[in-house]
């Protein structure tokens, strides 16, 4: 810390030579990226504007964008990430400060929890909760035991039972960027906050929160990407009654054998996509 | 000091963290306008006391009286006192000027009174033409300078320092303690400083505290401190001593005769006969030859250390004990390694310290 705060910032020119060895360096890898990233990317966007017979067209757009039912596709999607983000940034946020807290044995446990189920596949973990929500699954099991219950409540294929899927499976996600801000904040900022004269309500809205807030973005920013474009999880937990982008591109390239209408709605998904991300960067630039 | 002047009473004030105990029954009163330092070394309980003053550590016990009000059972942000950080904590999420305005937007303050205000803190510290800067495009220095204005911008009642300055290189450090005087006194701030830098609590201070374990050793102006210093622990953490034991002999009138290595010293001190006592003298009393009815001891000059306006001089007085000799460099003559010499020093100011403090 001293050390940062002796040494002010020094800006000097970089010679045009230095730039173009630095540029050397990286080629490589910019290659690997155009290859793996930019070639597939524009490629679907070239499917997604030709028609059967090769001609272009936007006649795929027009279809998805102008239909009621497709809209309502697009809609799904987006209330599904709206809703898994926003449920597990409220259960993160706290979450990542006891964990901050935490120490010793406990700290280990909690982010031992956390992070084993990133080892498990997302179809695992989906399945895990059928067999749990199932009508003699475990929970109806138990509560029927206990006597709360006599017949079994149906769980499974309903939206809470994606939405609470979605959230459990995602959560790591939004809590471990989360804590990496948390676990570096300075204490002294909340202390020297409070002796200026800030009430503890004042000092989380006007110090912890804006300090955390680069965390917060890149928890919602990887969050929202993985559940507007879950396809495992809605197929398996609810299934035909709520088709999301991600089901009816799987369902145009693999039933329909309608290339071009997948890669559209694929366009779209990424678009969305580009769209909270930019947002999120945009939101988490420094004050000039 | 009359009970109208003080302005912060510090009374009975304990603190202990599990077993151990931080602060121990502490008393401190100071007047308005003062700038008093907490100085002692690390786990002395001066930042615990420090913290208890700005409410982050609440004590245990005892009471905290700032500008009339019991502050004890207030929370930090209800008390109105000022805390320079040592790392600053300035928010790196602000402006210079957004975190010299925050103490003042958070207590509602209208727009206009708080640009006004933040410009006269900046101008204060001298950094008037950053106030749109963001905070790591500043030096050390100036985070200092901002750290600063930001708490005296709300007007506090006491200005807590927690070894604000050490985070500074030494030269920088030099010219901010006088500079830091000078403008606290400018603002008639009342101010306590926490260090365990002995030349900074005394170039800063009116008065200086010195704290070992939880307790005030001596609360005294620095050059009371300096010329009669009340324990062992407070000769030693201030300034440079000669020290050499011995037992009492016979004692009479605030005086003892005391049997050293070196021989019959005579000191200011009340023990009885028998007591194991330090005998000591600051390194400026000692003179060259022999001088009338003085201390005296000789020895062999083991190194002499020439230091500009001062030349210190170590001296092997045998039988373990040594003089520790500090020569103005207006002395004409200034003894070399090995020579035989004999210096004398005045009998009052020669202080006995009971032994057993030297733990």
């Amino acid at each position: 810390m001293t050390e940062a705060v002796l040494s002010a910032p020094v800006r000097r020119p970089v010679p045009d030579r230095e730039r173009l060895a630095a540029f050397g360096f990286v080629a490589p890898s910019l290659l690997i990226i155009a290859l793996v990233f930019v070639l597939p990317l524009a490629l679907l966007l070239g499917v997604s504007v030709l028609d059967q017979k090769g001609g272009v067209t936007a006649a795929h757009y027009i279809r998805l964008l102008g239909t009621p039912y497709y809209l309502g596709v697009i809609w799904n999607s987006l209330r599904l990430g709206l809703l898994v983000t926003t449920i597990a940034f409220l259960i993160s946020y706290p979450a990542a400060f006891a964990l901050a807290r935490a120490r010793g044995a406990l700290r280990s446990l909690l982010l031992a929890t956390l992070f084993l189920p990133l080892a498990a596949s997302v179809i695992v973990k989906a399945f895990a909760w059928t067999i749990l929500l199932r009508s003699d699954g475990l929970i109806n099991t138990v509560l029927i035991a206990l006597g709360i219950i006599e017949d079994p409540i149906r769980m499974i294929f309903t939206q809470t039972a994606l939405i609470v899927g979605a959230v459990n499976i995602f959560l790591p996600f939004m809590v471990l960027p989360i804590y990496a801000v948390v676990a570096q904040l300075d204490s002294r900022y909340a202390e020297a906050a409070a002796t200026l004269g800030a009430s503890p309500l004042v000092v989380f809205v006007r110090v912890i929160l804006p300090l955390t807030l680069p965390g917060i973005i890149a928890g919602v920013a990887l969050v929202f990407s993985l559940s507007v474009s879950a396809y495992v999880v809605p197929t398996l937990l609810i299934g035909e009654k709520y088709p999301t982008l991600a089901t009816i591109i799987a369902k145009a390239y693999l039933l329909a054998r309608e290339p071009g209408f997948g890669a559209a709605a694929g366009v779209v998904l990424l678009a969305i996509a580009i769209i909270v991300v930019a947002l999120s960067t945009l939101l988490s630039r420094e004050p000039k | 000091m009359s009970e109208a002047a003080a302005h912060l009473v510090i009374s009975g004030v304990s603190k202990r963290y599990g077993a151990a105990t931080v602060l121990e029954h502490v008393d401190l009163t100071i007047r308005r306008g003062e700038l008093v330092t907490l100085l002692g070394p690390s786990g002395c309980g001066k930042t615990t006391l420090l913290r208890a003053i700005a409410g982050l550590a609440p004590p245990d016990t005892g009471t905290i009286r700032l500008a009339g009000r019991d502050l004890t059972q207030e929370p930090p942000h209800r008390r109105n006192v000022g805390v320079v950080f040592q790392s600053y904590a300035l928010f790196p999420h602000l402006t210079v000027a957004g975190n010299v305005a925050f103490g003042l937007k958070v207590r509602g303050t209208p727009k206009a009174e708080i640009d006004h205000a933040v410009a006269r803190a900046l101008s204060l510290v001298k950094l008037g033409h950053l106030g749109g800067r963001r905070i790591s495009a500043l030096s050390g220095g100036q985070q200092q300078r901002v750290a600063l204005a930001r708490a005296i911008a709300v007007e506090p009642d006491v200005l807590l320092f927690d070894e604000a300055l050490s985070a500074l290189d030494r030269k920088l450090r030099e010219e901010m303690q006088v500079e830091l005087r000078r403008l606290l006194q400018e603002v008639k701030a009342t101010a306590i400083f926490v260090t365990h830098d002995q030349d900074e609590a005394l170039t800063m201070s009116d008065r200086v505290a010195v704290m070992n374990k939880g307790r005030i050793e001596q609360l005294a102006e620095p050059r009371e401190l300096y010329a009669r210093p009340a324990s062992l622990f407070a000769l030693n953490f201030v300034g440079l001593s000669t020290r050499i034991a011995g037992q009492v002999v016979g004692s009479q009138d605030g005086m003892v005769d005391v049997v050293t290595p070196v021989g019959r010293l005579t000191a200011r001190g009340a023990f009885q006969p028998g007591a194991s006592v330090i005998v000591a003298t600051r390194p400026e009393q000692l003179r060259l030859g022999a001088a009338e009815g003085a201390n005296a001891a000789s020895g062999r000059v083991r190194s002499v250390v020439f230091q500009g306006s001062r030349t210190l001089v170590d001296v092997d007085a045998g039988a373990g004990a040594s003089l520790l000799a500090e020569l103005s460099g207006r002395e004409a003559e200034v003894p070399r390694v090995h020579d035989e010499v004999r210096f004398a020093w005045p009998v009052a100011e020669t202080f006995a310290f009971a032994a057993e403090a030297a733990s």
